[in-house]
Order: structure tokens, then C-alpha cells, then sequence
């Protein structure tokens, strides 16, 4: 036998875990995170407060598809959640216990004291899985000729998360020209 | 047509989108995952995918985009992290080296004259691990991942002629093996 086909005789495939790939790729993609996020973070940043923070986190993964940035979790000595942050496109939002900073979940004070708007790629899409995930729809699905950036039609809904902060979904669907831009009639 | 990007195509546009580099990920992983497993067994190579990876998305700036394929470059990144896995992969080597022996143990008495398949492996596993490390990896890289010598010479960044140089006297040594006496030369080199 040849000394190349005696080696290969040796050649032996390892078993792997199905999730074998995946780490490898968190490990991958949180070095890619490091490198794009103090370049390219947002200079606005929302922080929302919620009464439980770590019921709000995986609500606003499962309903809006935003993710957590993991290196960016902070966690009390009880091990409960004292801050995190998570992406949506180029979008970050804080998240962290009503009460610090003076603020307070619309489900203890009783009222929506503002509204966040976040653009998406398909609104309709999103809008199923919002519901599926349980999201309350404050306002169903709508198409507007007119949008709050200039020159472009959209269409949107508006949903309640678990304690009751109000989510406003754009999809942008075309470029208006100005000329045919006209005032809104006061949305809701 | 639609043609996917080659990927120097992915990794020149990753420069300025780093996510991109995802993509080469995706296309290369499995082929490097087992390339490691090979080498050093499932647990250490899942420990080292990632890690391999992420010093390619380090590096991606020193990748020639002259080379269509990514995968010689990942070969000779994982080449040098399995350095530092020297012991694990001569543990493997060994055990390898019994697995063959006895899967193959009943044909090789059958034949007249050649060396017995128990005897055989184990010093086929003794002459891999005796070989210099850059000799060991040129025939490995050839006869396990299944390498060109091109590829050999863009993963190990040598000249060709230096591959092909390596890998006749790796050639050489194993052959002494299967000559009388050869196990006492692997054991006194």
C-alpha cells in the first residue's frame, strides 16, 4: 500500500452535536457585533421601563423579532435582569425595572406617555407574528399616502406590548412626490 | 443570471459590512468543523470553530482576493490552531490507529507477506506523529481533507514546490516503515 492511502487509513470522522454550528457561529457573530456597534450605534436610544423586565425581553423577541445584544446584559446579584439592550435593524432600544431613572411602565401609571416607531421590512408579516405572539393590536393595518418622513407612503399598524407601551410598525411603500404630498386629516 | 458572489467577493465587501463575513460561515463551516474533528476529536474541535472563525473575520483584511475560494485560507488559520493541540491529536491518532488495526486485522493475515494490520497501524500512527510538524501537516491536509497541492501551498503559505517537496519526504519516511526494521528507525528518530 501506498504510504498517502496508509495515512488516510487513519482518517477518522468525529461525532458532532447538532448545535455544533451554531456556537460556532454566536462565537463568529459576536466578534462581528464588537466591531460594527461602537461605529455604528444609533446616537438615540430609548430606554423603556417595564415592572418585569425579563417577561418584556423575550415578549419583544418573540412578537417584534428584535434581539437581545447579549454582551450587553447587566444582572443584578438575585440574578433579575438590571438592563438590557436589544437590536432591530440598525435600532437599539434599552430595557430595565420601571423606577430608576423616574420611570414608569404604562401598566402601573395608567397611561402611554409616548409612542415608538420602528420600520420593518414587511408589515403585514410582522403584524401576524405580533398577533400570534399575543400582541394586543391597538390599530389595525393601514395604508397612508403620507408618512412622518418626508415623501414617502406607508402603511402601518400600532400594537400594546405586555404592559402596555404602544409600538407604531412602518413599512415604507413608495416614494410620494412632493407635489402630491398633502397634510394628513390627523391620524389616530 | 444570477451568480452568488465568490468569497474574495464576500470578504473584500465584509471590510465595509462586517456582517457579511456571516456568509463565509455558512458556506465553510461544516467542511472546517470536520477538518478539526478529524484532527482533534468532536468536543475540542466544536471549542475551536468558532475561534477559528472569528481570527478569519480578524484577519480578512490580509486575505489574498486573488483566491476565489476562502477555504485554504480557513485550513492554514485552523492548521495553526491545532498547534496548540498537539497531545489531543496524537491521543486520536493512536486511537485511530487501534480502530483500523482491528476492523482489518482478519484481511491482512489473509495475505502472505505483509505486515500485520496490528502491527501496522500503530506504527503508521507512530511515523504521522514523528514526522516534523510541517511535513505532518502537508500529508494531512493532502490524504485527509483531500487538498491539491495548490491548496496544501495556499493554506500552509509556501510555494508549491516546497508542498510537493514535503510531502515526497513524508512520503519517504512512511515508506521506511514498511520495510524490515522500519519500526525501530520511526522510534529512534
Amino acid at each position: 500500500m501506498k504510504p498517502v492511502d496508509l495515512a488516510r487509513k487513519l482518517r477518522r470522522e468525529a461525532a458532532f452535536e447538532p448545535a455544533a454550528l451554531d456556537r460556532g457561529k454566536a462565537v463568529l457573530m459576536a466578534a462581528i457585533r464588537q466591531e460594527v456597534e461602537p461605529t455604528r450605534g444609533p446616537t438615540i436610544v430609548p430606554q423603556i421601563p417595564y415592572e418585569d423586565v425579563s417577561a418584556a425581553l423575550s415578549f419583544l423577541e418573540r412578537a417584534f423579532g428584535f434581539r437581545e445584544i447579549p454582551t450587553a446584559r447587566l444582572v443584578r446579584a438575585d440574578g433579575g435582569i438590571d438592563h438590557a439592550m436589544l437590536a432591530f435593524g440598525a435600532g437599539v432600544i434599552g430595557i430595565g425595572p420601571e423606577g430608576h431613572h423616574g420611570t414608569i411602565s404604562p401598566k402601573s401609571g395608567g397611561i402611554e406617555s409616548q409612542y415608538i416607531s420602528v420600520y420593518v421590512d414587511d408589515v403585514d408579516a410582522h403584524y401576524q407574528r405580533a398577533v400570534a405572539a399575543g400582541a394586543r393590536i391597538a390599530n389595525g393595518l393601514r395604508d397612508y399616502a403620507w408618512g412622518d418622513r418626508p415623501y414617502e407612503a406607508h402603511r402601518t399598524y400600532e400594537a400594546l406590548d405586555l404592559e402596555g407601551h404602544r409600538w407604531r410598525f412602518h413599512q415604507l411603500m413608495r416614494e410620494v412626490p412632493q407635489s402630491a404630498r398633502r397634510a394628513g386629516p390627523g391620524e389616530d | 443570471m444570477v451568480t452568488s458572489p465568490s468569497d474574495a467577493e464576500v470578504i473584500g465587501r465584509s471590510l465595509d459590512e462586517p456582517e457579511a463575513f456571516g456568509l463565509i460561515y455558512d458556506r465553510h463551516a461544516t467542511t472546517v468543523l470536520r477538518f478539526l474533528g478529524r484532527r482533534v476529536g468532536a468536543e475540542v474541535a466544536e471549542g475551536l470553530v468558532g475561534e477559528l472563525f472569528r481570527i478569519a473575520f480578524e484577519r480578512r483584511k490580509t486575505f489574498d482576493a486573488s483566491r476565489v475560494s476562502a477555504l485554504p485560507w480557513l485550513y492554514g488559520i485552523g492548521s495553526n490552531l491545532l498547534m496548540k493541540h498537539r497531545r489531543g491529536e496524537a491521543r486520536r491518532l493512536r486511537a485511530s490507529a487501534r480502530m483500523a488495526a482491528a476492523g482489518e486485522a482478519p484481511v491482512r493475515r489473509a495475505s502472505a507477506g505483509a505486515l500485520d494490520a496490528r502491527l501496522l497501524f500503530p506504527r503508521v500512527a507512530d511515523a504521522i506523529e514523528a514526522l516534523p510538524d510541517g511535513e505532518r501537516e502537508a500529508l494531512l491536509l493532502f490524504a485527509w481533507e483531500d487538498l491539491s497541492y495548490q491548496s496544501v501551498a495556499e493554506a500552509l503559505e509556501l510555494p508549491i514546490g516546497t508542498v510537493r517537496s514535503r510531502l515526497n519526504r513524508a512520503r519517504a519516511h512512511l515508506r521506511e516503515l514498511l520495510e524490515p526494521g522500519g519500526e525501530s528507525r520511526v522510534r529512534a528518530r
